[in-house]
């Protein structure tokens, strides 16, 4: 049912191979710089990631993730420039906006029984709508206090790094170690089973979605703070890199088999592969060709090694 | 999920959640008395400004010069403006030119999200006996040759802009110097026209483009990509971003990086989170193309049209140069 960590030892292994080849390519590649630059960047695509994992692992899907990260930040920055909010306070109400919006696409999606691709898809246009409006289209600069987030902290690396890489720990924790994990993961084994067994599936459902909710309402706070800006178009199409961190990393789609470990390692490998080919100057149209072959490569490698074998 | 709901759901995906786009139509203030309406009558022409990205600041300024244009000139015209949801989307915009040609409007002013595709379906309201003024991008000039459609064109031109703002640029570095361009869309012809300027004033200035590539006229794109620039080429002197919300994530990559005063960073656009980084120095300068005049200069090209039934020429808008010094005026 769980993946133990010796089987993200090929994942592991992919990195380093990525890495090697862009060593080899690249001069400046293999340098403390290119490193503390990615993990600085992190922050916002793993707290997304980590809430799309636990929706697949119940089987779910949540398309509404870049909006809602998007609304978040914007949000945060009219509470800041209009509403002229300290920044707890500004910071608060963006996060909680995100809590809002993924508990509000639990209960339309569990209550009324619908399939969450379609209630997240109608979510991602209504939130970055919302966003749009609040923002009237404009990227908003911020400066002041909000950098200060996101500046250098230890060894280097922002605090949001250091928080986050807590928060995936703590999340591997709850997923592997508590009973609500271990619900989660029956639940998207087998639904009707899982009920039938006594688990609360409904009000799970609905925290999951609340969860994902909240973290990317996060990421959103520390995308205004890495770029001092609020970006209307913060998080588009960032749901589909989250998707494909999640399968990367081994989460499978149809639910009940997955780790939080995994979805960082997949989010690293495309966070690699984006500054990798970047500081080789390659062009647009073949960046994307490539992304596309590894994220496609790296679910046939997990294909591969789970065929011949029953899944419980 | 199921796998019947999946299907289900690419099915919808793959139809593109296809609604028919609703005109917003302005309404006209509140303020005239019923007589003056009645008397600026039920015969005033309408004009249908089609605009590209309604998310994207340019032409969310542009709706509104549009619609103060129409307030000091309500007798004379009434504006339908529409835009799209994404800048991409050529089919949406094909859609609305339909509609329009469906509601017999006078003229229509157009921003086309693509120099080619547009152009037959713009051929077909000149046909139907619509004025049509191509603003903002231009249409390809063989596919207008080709479809015989006639339509002035009113707009900036984005290599000269660009050009302004890297001349500038030139004269802060010396010969022998390294930059690297931050394009936009690789697809949009003003990504591509911008991207030009900006080499073209390198090459007259002999500093050397060390990198070029695309980050989608986002913020957060153009952070990563700039960093990663940034390392390779630890030796840049400047970045040239094709818009300003790249602009605004070269700054903070050049922030990040601590060489903050040592790379300048050039934008284009003018927004107005810009101009305070451009009043303290960290982006050097940006272009203003007066998005909320062009679409007004449009109207005042098809209404021209309207009364001397007669083609005018292509009109070039200005285009200026911001820097910390223009901003103080």
């Amino acid at each position: 049912m769980k993946r133990s960590l010796v089987e993200l030892g090929g994942l592991v292994a992919a990195m380093a191979l990525l890495i090697a080849v862009f060593a080899w390519r690249s001069p400046t590649f293999l340098t403390p710089t290119t490193f503390l630059t990615i993990a600085n960047q992190l922050p916002e695509a793993l707290l997304v990631a980590v809430g799309m994992t636990f929706v697949v692992l119940i089987g779910g899907i949540d398309l509404s993730v870049g909006s809602v990260l998007g609304l978040a930040s914007a949000v945060l920055g009219v509470a800041l420039l209009r509403g002229h909010l300290p920044l707890p306070l500004a910071a608060l109400l963006g996060a909680s906006t995100g809590l809002l919006v993924g508990l509000l696409t639990g209960l339309v999606t569990v209550r009324l029984k619908l399939p969450s691709f379609i209630v997240t898809l109608g979510m991602l246009e209504a939130a970055r709508g919302a966003t749009y409006l609040l923002t009237e289209s404009r990227t908003q600069y911020l400066g002041g206090p909000v950098e200060k987030l996101a500046e250098g902290g230890l060894g280097g690396l922002t605090p949001p790094f250091w928080w986050v890489l807590s928060a995936v720990i703590l999340a591997q924790g709850v997923l592997s170690r508590t009973v609500f994990g271990r619900n989660l993961y029956a639940i998207g084994g087998s639904e009707q089973t899982a009920f039938l067994s006594g688990v609360p599936v409904a009000r799970l459902k609905i925290t999951v979605f609340a969860i994902a909710g909240a973290l990317a309402g996060l990421g959103g706070l520390f995308n205004a703070a890495r770029l001092s800006s609020a970006d209307p178009n913060a998080g588009v199409g960032m749901e589909l890199s989250a998707i494909a961190a999640v399968v990367i990393g081994g989460t499978s789609l149809t639910g009940g088999r997955g780790s939080v470990l995994g979805t960082a390692l997949g989010v690293l490998v495309l966070a690699i592969l984006g500054n990798g080919l970047a500081q080789l100057g390659v062009q647009e149209p073949l960046k994307r060709l490539l992304t596309g072959g590894v994220i496609v490569l790296a679910v046939v490698l997990d294909r591969l090694r789970y065929s011949g074998r029953i899944e419980e | 999920m199921k796998r019947s709901t999946f299907v289900a759901a690419a099915l919808l995906l793959a139809a593109g959640c296809n609604q028919p786009p609703q005109p917003t139509t302005s309404p006209t203030t509140g303020t005239l008395s019923d007589a003056a309406v009645a008397k600026a009558g039920a015969n005033r022409p309408q004009i249908a400004l089609v605009m590209k990205s309604l998310a994207n600041e340019f032409f969310k300024t542009m709706e509104e010069g549009a619609k103060k244009h129409e307030q000091v000139n309500e007798d004379k015209y009434k504006l339908i403006s529409n835009g799209i949801k994404d800048e991409q989307d050529i089919a949406k915009q094909q859609q609305l030119i339909e509609q329009m040609i469906g509601q017999k409007v006078a003229a229509i002013v157009v921003a086309p999200a693509d120099s080619k595709a547009l152009v037959p379906v713009c051929q077909k309201a000149a046909a139907a006996g619509i004025v049509v003024v191509n603003i903002d991008n231009r249409f390809d000039a063989d596919v207008m040759k080709e479809k015989q459609l006639t339509a002035p064109f009113v707009g900036p031109d984005n290599r000269k802009g660009a050009k302004l703002a890297g001349d500038f640029l030139a004269t802060k570095l010396k010969p022998g110097d390294k930059v690297a361009i931050i394009e936009g869309a690789p697809t949009a012809f003003n990504a591509q026209q911008r991207k030009a300027g900006f080499e073209d004033a390198m090459k007259q200035a002999g500093l050397v483009v060390a990198d070029s590539q695309s980050a989608n006229w986002e913020t957060d794109q153009a952070n990563k990509i700039a960093a990663a620039m940034l390392t390779a080429h630890p030796d840049i002197k400047a970045l040239l971003c094709a818009n300003d919300s790249m602009a605004l994530g070269a700054v903070a990559a050049v922030k990040a990086a601590g060489k903050t005063g040592q790379v300048l960073v050039v934008g284009f656009d003018n927004i107005g989170a810009v101009q305070e980084l451009i009043k303290s120095g960290a982006v050097l300068c940006t272009v203003d193309q007066h998005g909320d005049q062009l679409a007004a200069f449009g109207i005042d090209y098809a209404l021209e049209m309207l009364q001397k039934k007669a083609t005018p020429t292509d009109k070039e808008t200005p285009v200026d140069l911001i820097t910390a010094e223009t901003l103080k005026k």
